[in-house]
């Protein structure tokens, strides 16, 4: 298999309408997690080389925030929840009812209210592409992390890097009553999960894809 | 420039995952580590450095991109520096990475794995390890000066260190 060929347009389409699902989903649950405060939408499905993924996506030696689910397994992928700490923090006194914090440290409640964060969104990105390729897929615990984010995207990228020499990365951004919040979720497929992807009936039988949806 | 047969850079490089650059002089080639192992080697006479971005321990027989290997990350790195005018015996070598970001139990973890390998691929190259800033739990950001040789790591939150 020759791993520098880049996906058709066709195929990166119908890898949209599947994670635009996926997002619906996710926004569903993040809506109902802050009372109707925040929600998502899916920026873009993008290929790009390995060597340059970390500056295509503008993720490099910032310190950020993040909470990271792994789905094991070749069938698998990785979702990285990112905030700088000042979103971050927001987040958590939005959710804890308190006033932001300002502590360099974060206590262990305000980590558990974003790793469970996480959860529920993970969850609800995972219960949609369980739904959509017919594979159950379930998650590790989430992971609260404080790093550079490339370190952390690095690890991500490392299933598909494996085998290709291209890498697929879906992200997506939150708003917050109609305004963009500096929050994103990326998801990082495995090759396997990829080829999953792109073998449901849309991608099987080559039909052309649905119109893309791009918010919710 | 930053690919497997590399053009020497002159300024300021960014070396992505499964690149290599080189560079001479005042070249300064940089990069974000976390289990990925940065294999910086340099000829100190001769003022020459080059520096891959490693990402996985075995090629298991892929050539296409000799960097993102740590098996074939130091042969292409030797030849591109001979190209330059250092011989492989004039050269020495640092690294920096290799991190395990989740914890010892934590997902995906092949930061134990890379340093092996790394250091493997240099003892079987007949280079010499001059100094090494790797393990741990925490993501590094590397400053590597070719004409000099000198390797700066930084963690999160630490004091940059010069190897």
């Amino acid at each position: 298999m020759n791993h520098d060929l880049q996906t058709p347009p066709t195929r990166l389409d119908l890898l949209h309408q599947l994670f635009a699902s996926a997002t619906h989903d996710a926004s569903a649950a993040m809506c109902r997690w802050t009372d109707g405060l925040i929600t998502l939408s899916l920026d873009e499905v993008r290929e790009m080389p390995l060597g340059d993924a970390c500056s295509e996506l503008n993720i490099e030696d910032e310190l950020l925030t993040m909470v990271v689910l792994s789905l094991e397994g070749e069938i698998g992928g990785a979702m990285i929840l990112t905030f700088d700490n000042a979103n971050g923090r927001q987040l958590v006194a939005s959710l804890l009812g308190r006033e932001v914090n300002d502590d360099p440290e974060w206590s262990e409640l305000e980590k558990s209210a974003l790793t469970e964060t996480g959860n529920i969104l993970g969850c609800a990105y995972m219960n949609a592409l369980t739904r959509l390729i017919d594979t159950e897929l379930v998650p590790s615990a989430p992971y609260f992390i404080q790093d550079y984010g490339a370190s952390v995207l690095q690890q991500a990228l490392m299933a598909q890097a494996a085998d290709c020499d291209r890498v697929l990365v879906c992200r997506t951004g939150f708003h917050r009553e109609g305004e963009d919040l500096n929050w994103r979720v990326l998801f990082v497929p495995t090759d396997r999960m990829r080829k999953a992807m792109e073998g449901t009936p849309g991608g099987a039988t080559g039909q052309p894809p649905l119109p893309r949806k791009y918010s919710y | 420039m930053t690919f497997s047969t590399a053009t020497p850079v002159t300024a300021d490089t960014s070396v992505g995952m499964g690149q290599i650059a080189a560079g001479r002089d005042a070249a300064r080639l940089g990069a974000v580590l976390g289990s990925c192992v940065a294999v910086a080697l340099y000829g100190p006479r001769q003022k020459t450095g080059a520096m891959a971005h490693v990402v996985l321990p075995k090629s298991n027989g892929r050539d296409n991109t000799p960097g993102k290997f740590a098996d074939t990350a130091v042969p292409a790195m030797l030849a591109t520096l001979a190209k330059m005018g250092t011989p492989p015996a004039a050269v020495v070598a640092k690294i920096a990475g290799g991190a395990s970001m989740f914890g010892s139990g934590g997902p995906m973890q092949i930061g134990d794995a890379n340093i092996r390998a790394v250091t493997d691929a240099l003892k079987a190259a007949g280079i010499r390890l001059a100094g090494q800033d790797v393990g741990g739990k925490k993501g590094r950001r590397i400053w590597f000066h070719a004409g000099t040789g000198e390797l700066t790591v930084q963690i999160v939150g630490g004091p940059p260190r010069i190897l």
